[in-house]
């Protein structure tokens, strides 16, 4: 009796796990489109859980949309378009094994990851491979310590920081208080502050840091209080921005608060509720796509995206399925221009010859020395206002 | 530094402290009846606030939505030592704490699909702007996490001291064997702890929510944060481990006062390091002597 009832136990458990268990395998897109012939197959590793399930998500969405459309249309060249996606979990050990599997299954490129420290992990692999990767992370040291087979589609921290504090120095904010994660992120944006903030005139009388999952900020914010600052810049992705935003107002702080890309995102007008109004966030212009200017050509491209993933999906799609957007659209571009075989060396050729790409993240012109191609006329600030994102002044 | 701001930290001190002495109650609880400790203590936490959220989102009121919610935790409490733990009952501690290990990543996985993988949030218990207190600001859902706290310390001790429960729950604590021999039904007390201790991990889970927002992986911070908390107090006492809660909030607030925000978490486990290596029984714990 004893035996058997851990049987069943056991069983529940097993079957409890299952959809977990599962989370770790590949599965695949896009085989069953009207185009023919072998398919260009290509691998993207995004986070599916862990802290950056919330980017990832998103991103694995928008590129199974591009890959149906793309295949709908006949392919590219006449083939048909596969992606392999791979969940990272949000951690580097698991981005790195999950791009030896993909480089075992033989994909021509990588898109990923979706984090900086998880896209860092994958490079050494590919680069012995030698495959080109598209990154959706927005840290500058995926570029910035630059590998010829290494593209990335965020703005990264060096174009929008100092985007940001030229910002807030126009508005007459010269003193300003940091808080920054130590993670990845927060860490390379801080390291870029503190190095780019002579140029507008500004300085920094506070710095102060949380690790990421940390649930309280009002000692931090009690310290940048009492420097008395003009403005506080916080650089931080996930749910602690919220929790700041919150803080500031439980201690009464007037200052006004400035972010980055990182809070982009409706979790945090949700989470940061009331005290959320007010803030200004540097990001790219998908968010209010009228910033494109209507009737270009990026207000095109951008709100057929917007109008499709809204379709599929029932929600608007953010920043970051945007940069999943960009990804694929980049390697699809490279495709199409590719003549005569496709091999990883020719696609990464072509992703560096890619001049005056339209996407949703920006205008992308990629060169021997640049593999990021955007800059500061991508980004836009905007302030919370009623709920929603608003174009600044 | 001034006095108002010295509070203004003290204040962020006992309000983490709080919700880690909570969550160390939970802790204790299950020590107390079982001696093994419970590692999915920390998906309590997440599921309190995480229930609640879903209930308040099918439009019920907040009061009904958060009880609702803790009162679903006590139900997955119970269902997780019937079910997950007490087949194995005579296996030992050891293999009971792997279990529970196991049991947290099957409840956060379980989280993580029900749910979907963003944050989630909840409106004040009471809203309004913060209130003063000598030159530094309350806000008012701190007050309610205070008096949760304090609720359930009292009931708790109040459950252990008077009443005929209390005594079976002690007892156990004892000697598991001892206390059958004495008419005591120790499966009913195990099975009503693992309840108890849930519904204490949901109540923290819950009072933070509408302060933090919560998510599906909050469980793990929250456990680790509490146990700690349980360690440092000393296992098996209430009162230690709400002790031992405010300890550790104050120590990590005070260390971003007077040395660095980035090392508070460093600073407050070599602490608990400390205390281990000269009082393995926690500041306010009694030694146990054992009679050979």
């Amino acid at each position: 009796m004893r035996l058997t009832r851990s049987l069943v136990a056991l069983a529940v458990l097993a079957a409890l796990a299952l959809p977990t268990g599962c989370a770790g395998a590949s599965d695949t897109d896009g085989t069953d489109g009207a185009a023919g012939g072998e398919p260009y197959l290509i691998g993207a590793v995004v986070s599916l859980t862990g802290t950056y399930a919330g980017l990832g998500v998103p991103e694995k969405q928008a590129i199974e949309l591009e890959v149906a459309r793309v295949n709908e249309g006949g392919g590219i060249n006449g083939r048909p378009v596969e992606v392999l996606f791979e969940d990272d979990a949000t951690d580097a050990a698991k981005a790195q094994a999950a791009t030896v599997r993909l480089i075992e299954e033989g994909v021509i490129a990588v898109i990923g990851a979706t984090g900086t420290g998880q896209t860092m992990a994958m490079r050494t692999d590919l680069e012995r491979a030698g495959i080109p990767q598209i990154s959706m992370a927005g840290g500058s040291v995926v570029t910035a310590e630059f590998s010829e087979w290494v593209f990335q589609t965020p703005w990264p921290n060096r174009v929008v920081v100092p985007f940001v504090l030229d910002r807030m120095a126009e508005a007459g904010y010269t003193e300003i208080g940091i808080i920054s994660d130590t993670g990845g992120y927060g860490v390379d944006g801080r390291d870029i502050i503190l190095a780019s903030a002579a140029t507008p005139g500004v300085t920094i009388v506070a710095d102060e840091a949380f690790n990421p999952g940390d649930t309280d900020m009002t000692g931090q914010l009690t310290g940048i209080r009492g420097a008395n600052p003009d403005a506080i810049l916080m650089w931080a992705a996930g749910k602690e921005a919220a929790i700041i935003a919150k803080n500031m107002r439980q201690l009464n702080m007037e200052q006004p608060l400035f972010g980055g890309p990182g809070i982009a995102r409706a979790e945090f007008i949700e989470g940061a509720g009331d005290a959320g109004e007010g803030v200004k966030l540097a990001a790219g212009k998908i968010l209010v796509p009228d910033s494109y200017g209507e009737g270009t050509e990026p207000y095109t491209v951008a709100s057929s995206f917007i109008e499709r993933y809204t379709e599929a999906y029932g929600t608007a799609p953010d920043i970051f399925a945007g940069h999943a957007y960009d990804a694929f659209g980049l390697l699809a571009d490279a495709l199409g221009r590719i003549e005569g075989e496709a091999t990883p060396e020719a696609v990464r050729d072509a992703l560096e010859a890619t001049t005056g790409w339209v996407g949703v993240g920006g205008t992308f012109s990629y060169a021997p020395d640049d593999h990021n191609g955007l800059s500061a006329d991508d980004i836009v600030l905007y302030v919370i206002d009623d709920g929603t994102w608003r174009l600044d002044q | 530094m001034g006095s108002a701001e010295l509070l203004q930290y003290v204040i962020a001190g006992l309000k983490s402290g709080a919700i880690y002495a909570l969550v160390a109650l939970g802790f204790t609880l299950v020590y107390g009846s079982t001696g093994v400790i419970n590692f999915a203590q920390g998906e309590f936490f997440m599921l309190g606030g995480m229930l609640s959220v879903f209930f308040y989102q099918m439009d019920l009121p907040l009061p009904v939505a958060g009880a609702a919610g803790v009162a679903c935790t006590a139900l997955i409490g119970v269902a997780f030592e019937r079910i997950a733990l007490r087949p194995r009952r005579d296996s030992g501690p050891l293999v009971l704490i792997i279990i529970t290990i196991g049991g947290s990543m099957v409840l956060k996985s379980l989280a993580r699909h029900a749910f979907g993988p963003n944050e989630a949030t909840l409106p004040e218990f009471t809203a309004g702007p913060s209130l003063d207190f000598a030159g530094a600001a309350i806000e008012r859902q701190t007050l309610w996490v205070w008096g949760l706290t304090l609720v359930a310390v009292l009931a708790l001790t109040w459950l252990y001291r008077k009443t005929r429960f209390g005594r079976s729950m002690q007892a156990c604590s004892l000697s598991h064997d001892a206390a059958r021999l004495m008419g005591i039904d120790t499966a009913r007390v195990v099975m009503v702890s693992f309840g108890l201790a849930a519904a204490l991990g949901a109540l923290a889970g819950l009072a933070v929510t509408p302060l933090t927002q919560t998510s599906w992986d909050v469980g793990a911070g929250a456990g680790l944060k509490g146990f700690a908390a349980a360690i440092l107090g000393g296992l098996g006492n209430p009162v230690a481990a709400v002790a031992g809660g405010l300890l550790l909030g104050l120590l990590e607030s005070l260390s971003i006062a007077f040395v660095s925000s980035t090392y508070k978490d460093a600073i407050s486990l070599v602490v608990l390091l400390l205390v281990l290596f000269f009082r393995p029984q926690g500041l306010f714990g009694r030694a146990r002597k054992e009679k050979v």
